[in-house]
């Protein structure tokens, strides 16, 4: 069991690096109005067929095929953690179309591990692939931030103000992806 | 968790990014599977980068991958040398962490009460 929410954004953020995926998403939204708490790991990776996902979601089990031993266990303590706190859990794919995996739980519950070091769980997945772009939207009632790896590897003479002026709390409408998982998440959260 | 500390993270990224390019003299590999996130992998992994930043170490590249099969003594930290030699580390934790990068990835010498199995020497 791990004591972070964060821990579980890692340890499910790469599968999907080693899903081969070239764009993972991440969406962690605090919903204090709502009493609700969503996270939400959408990557582009190769994906699973109906029978591998029916496999993955069982305990104990793991589609690594290289490995002896039952581990795997990564999506099985995400669920047990959002069902825990009187969540759901969810795990969409289809092979060649990548994977969502959406674990929501009550803010408010007494077994809600704290959301944790989101900053090092970020790090620890740019220093897994550099070629991956991780994306973090974190959205409260009231604010919206957003990070993309991408970002700073463009813009690296950037001067610190530079840096500054990108950490935008609003999207703009040509980057219609990250738009399309907002509305999404909003839809969702609605 | 608040914005703040979020916005400080791009900086962040930002280091790590660079410090990718070029040959490296040292490549730092963390085990970050389940096991390994279980066992503490990503405090290892963010105290050695928070080390290697302070000492100024500057041709050092930390990389993280999947599960390497040694869940038992998790967490596993590979040091992989120019030259190809390769440490493992094992049973590591902040203090451990900030030790092999003085030792090892500072003055170039092996902590050996940490390291595990037999040494791999180029051929």
């Amino acid at each position: 069991m791990f004591e972070e929410l964060s821990l579980h954004i890692l340890d499910v953020a790469m599968n999907s690096i080693a899903a081969k995926a070239r764009t993972v998403q991440i969406m962690v939204a605090e919903h204090a109005r709502r009493d609700q708490l969503t996270i939400r790991i959408q990557d582009n990776g190769h994906g699973m067929d109906t029978a591998t996902l029916q496999r993955v979601l069982a305990d104990l089990t793991t589609a690594k095929r290289s490995r002896k031993k039952n581990i795997g266990l990564g999506l099985a303590l995400l669920r047990q953690t959002a069902e825990m706190c009187d969540g759901k859990f969810e795990v969409r794919s289809a092979p060649r179309m990548g994977t969502t995996v959406t674990a929501s739980m009550r803010l408010s519950h007494v077994d809600r591990p704290p959301l944790g070091d989101l900053n090092a769980t970020i790090l620890a997945l740019c220093a897994a692939n550099p070629a991956v772009d991780v994306q973090l939207h974190y959205l409260t009632d009231t604010e919206h931030f957003h990070f993309s790896s991408k970002e700073p590897a463009e813009k690296k003479v950037a001067s610190p103000e530079g840096l500054r002026g990108e950490e935008k709390t609003k999207y703009e409408p040509g980057r219609t992806q990250e738009v399309e998982s907002e509305s999404a998440a909003a839809g969702c959260l609605a | 968790m608040n914005l703040e500390e979020l916005k400080k993270l791009k900086v962040k990224a930002q280091r790590q990014v660079a410090l990718r390019e070029g040959n490296k003299k040292y490549r730092v590999v963390v085990s970050m599977g389940t096991s390994g996130i279980a066992a503490g992998a990503r405090e290892v992994m963010k105290t050695m980068l928070d080390e290697i930043e302070k000492r100024g170490l500057e041709d050092i590249e930390v990389r993280v991958t999947g599960e390497v099969g040694l869940e038992d003594i998790e967490p596993v930290v590979r040091v992989e040398e120019a030259s190809g030699e390769k440490t493992t580390y094992a049973r590591l934790d902040a203090e451990k962490a900030k030790k092999i990068v003085a030792e090892h990835l500072e003055k170039g010498k092996k902590v050996d009460n940490l390291a595990v199995g037999k040494e791999k020497k180029p051929e």
